[in-house]
């Protein structure tokens, strides 16, 4: 049995053949059961996302020409294209990388923003439209089982999720790294923009308890308002509304400062030197720099922001080299415990058929043992089933050790000694 | 006994690698050998204190040798409530390996002979009077060490360069919040540490102040810290200025600690390290 993996992902194909290849749940329920025969496609299981569509099977190893084929034409089906449309578009992994690409998907190292954390749900749910129509067997249950550990350990032990790589996050981020919490936090937003909604969201969900807005038309203030149930401040109050603010976000489309280094001074002294955070998303600037050399305030422009941004994913890349390394080790691991899966049958078989000699023996020079007692019956099976165990074990592990080592001639050679593939 | 000192140092070096490499790659599995080989080093030392209580027969904080132990022993005190109570991990892969090399010269340092001057086993008060003054520097230690967190950190917010520390080190005002209360717990053992000594003092040569060094140094520590604790709580003093504070004062405890051993004076007694 081969692993077998083949998709489109954004690196491959454009937003136009990607969409005409996305399934539902149901179109993908219903594409595996057509998929999945039994003969040739054993397993298989299709992961669907904005930005890869993968179909991922367990094909009989004799029929792997044919079955790959299968699954590429499957996709130009789904799509409504002729046969061989997409061949430039698709990647396609056989096994050992079969499994890679997987573990790598889920750990989010091949996202187009590497460490966001929805394609591991996204992966779950594929696996659970498989599971529900039947086409999810040992071999993909093992294998989606090991990637979520994996997914899991590369979360963990890596730092690839751990910096916000986006301007609207960026407030939560430096916020977090000037108060240990955000709860209780008091957010001020001047000027009622959708990038200024957004960062404001993310502090709210961040623990921020409380939000004011202030802007020149009050009305749009009211709207946002409603929205976040935050409270609106009169423009001309900004500087009281200062005072209580820890993080402000600045977006309006003024063409002057809206905040002066001197106001900045003032609230810092009626704040009793608590820190502020402010942050200035808007072009041309709306908090005269000057504001930064305040002590215990800390400004930061859209340009800073955009600088963390790459230092964030200079860190994420950092991260994922050592992800790398994770499902590295991971897919070898996985690769082994497959191979002592298809010696496990094996090994039984041949203690089966030994011991069914010895029986057979047994059965055949009864009678000239005369009469024996139970005991005498029973010591005599004992002797002989142990006797075939302990001459069979080192067979045994030769075939588990041939299996490890990946010297599949040696494995077969053994199971042909014993006759065991009838 | 010296080799129940050796394992300890071994459990405090391999807290201090372990504490570094979570430090710079952040990993939590690294980061818990770190927590669980200072926890395992600390019961160690604890008993390694206790024995040579036995053995020798008086609190063992007098020599040169059990001064340096004991007050390894007291920054892995303050350091493990430190990291329960605020998960400042970044302190540790600085203050393990000082421990360390503490705990390493308390192992090379003279033994000393095994009885120390009856005068000063004796009464209590001065046992007291040190274990206090060193759980003190243990306290204004973490000061210091958040004061330089703190600066390193403030300066990475303002300048915008946000390099490999910024990513480490914990927020600013969990910081401002430790050394705030390190230095309260500081001070307050410290002003007790001072009384005991003035007490004992009095009762064995009838007089409170002495004049030397160690004395002069101490005073001037107490009042820096208490100038920080002030304004911090009256003033409202956070930031830049009550870090470089917190700096200071720790270079008047350094003197306080090693600096009398060089200008001499009354608390100096041959080969016994004065607190």
């Amino acid at each position: 049995m081969s692993i077998i993996l083949v998709g489109v992902n954004h690196k491959t194909a454009p937003v136009e053949i990607r969409e005409r290849l996305a399934f539902s749940d149901e179109a993908c329920a219903d594409g595996l059961r057509r998929l999945v025969d039994g003969e040739i496609v054993r397993e298989g299981l299709i992961v669907s996302t904005c930005n890869r569509v993968e179909i991922l099977s367990a094909i009989t190893a004799e029929q792997l020409e044919s079955g790959t084929g299968r699954l590429a034409e499957f996709l130009d089906a789904t799509a409504r294209l002729p046969t061989g449309f997409l061949i430039n578009h698709l990647y396609q992994h056989t096994d050992e990388e079969a499994v890679r690409h997987l573990f790598r998907v889920a750990s989010s190292l091949d996202s187009m923003v590497v460490g966001e954390p929805q394609v591991l749900g996204q992966v779950r749910h594929a696996y659970s439209v498989a599971v529900e129509a039947g086409t999810a067997g040992r071999i993909l249950n093992r294998l989606v089982h090991h990637t979520f550990r994996v997914a899991k350990r590369v979360r963990n032990e890596t730092g690839i999720a751990a910096n916000a790589v986006s301007i609207s996050y960026m407030a939560v981020e430096l916020g977090k790294k000037i108060f240990d919490s955000l709860k209780g936090c008091t957010v001020l937003l001047v000027g009622a923009g959708e990038m200024a909604e957004l960062s404001a969201r993310h502090l709210v969900n961040a623990g921020a308890s409380r939000v004011l807005i202030t802007n020149r038309t009050e009305e749009t203030a009211r709207q946002l308002a409603a929205e976040f149930g935050a409270v609106t401040v009169p423009f001309d109050q900004l500087d009281h509304a200062l005072t209580e603010a820890d993080v402000v976000i600045c977006s309006t489309g003024a063409p002057t400062y809206v905040l002066t280094e001197g106001q900045a001074r003032r609230s810092l002294g009626r704040r009793r030197n608590r820190p502020t955070c402010f942050i200035d998303i808007s072009v041309p600037r709306n908090i005269e720099p000057a504001v930064g050399k305040v002590p215990n305030v800390f400004l930061f422009d859209i340009d800073d922001l955009e600088s963390v941004i790459t230092s964030n994913i200079r860190e994420r890349e950092r991260e994922a080299e050592r992800a790398e390394l994770i499902v590295q080790s991971e897919v070898m691991q996985f690769q082994q415990s497959l191979r002592l899966m298809d010696v496990g049958p094996s090994i039984g078989a041949l203690r089966e058929k030994m011991q069914e000699v010895a029986r057979a023996e047994l059965v055949r020079q009864r009678k000239r043992l005369g009469v024996l007692t139970e005991e005498q019956e029973a010591a005599i099976e004992a002797l002989l089933v142990s006797t075939i165990n302990k001459i069979s074990h080192p067979i045994m592990n030769q075939m588990r050790r041939f299996y490890e080592t990946t010297e599949p001639d040696a494995a077969q050679s053994s199971k042909d000694i014993f006759e065991l593939d009838e | 006994m010296r080799s129940l000192l050796a394992t300890v140092l071994a459990a405090y070096l391999i807290a201090a690698i372990h504490s570094i490499l979570a430090f710079i790659n952040k990993r939590r599995s690294v980061q818990r050998v770190a927590e669980w080989a200072t926890v395992t080093g600390f019961v160690l030392h604890t008993g390694a204190l206790v024995v040579d209580w036995m053995i020798d027969g008086h609190y063992p904080l007098f020599f040169l040798r059990e001064t340096l132990s004991f007050l390894a022993w007291a920054l892995v005190a303050v350091y493990a409530l430190v990291l329960y109570r605020y998960r400042a991990q970044a302190v540790g892969a600085f203050t393990m390996p000082l421990i360390s090399v503490l705990v390493f010269f308390a192992l090379l340092a003279n033994p000393g002979p095994s009885d120390a001057p009856a005068a000063f086993s004796a009464t209590r008060l001065f046992p007291i009077h040190t274990t206090l003054v060193i759980f003190a520097y243990a306290a204004f230690f973490i000061v210091f060490m958040a004061s330089v967190m703190y600066l390193l950190q403030e300066r990475e917010l303002k300048l915008k360069t946000f390099s490999a520390i910024f990513y480490r080190l914990p927020p600013l005002t969990t910081i401002n919040e430790l050394a705030t209360s390190a230095a309260v717990v500081g001070l307050t053992l410290l002003t007790l540490g001072i009384a005991t000594g003035m007490i004992w003092s009095w009762n064995r040569y009838g007089r409170f102040w002495h004049n030397d060094p160690k004395e002069i140094f101490a005073a001037l520590t107490w009042l820096v810290y208490l100038v920080l604790i002030i304004y911090r709580s009256t003033a409202d003093w956070r930031g830049r200025r009550a870090a470089w504070l917190g700096v200071l004062g720790f270079a008047l405890v350094l003197c306080t600690l090693f600096g009398t051993r060089l200008l001499g004076g009354y608390h100096k007694f041959g080969l016994f390290l004065g607190i």
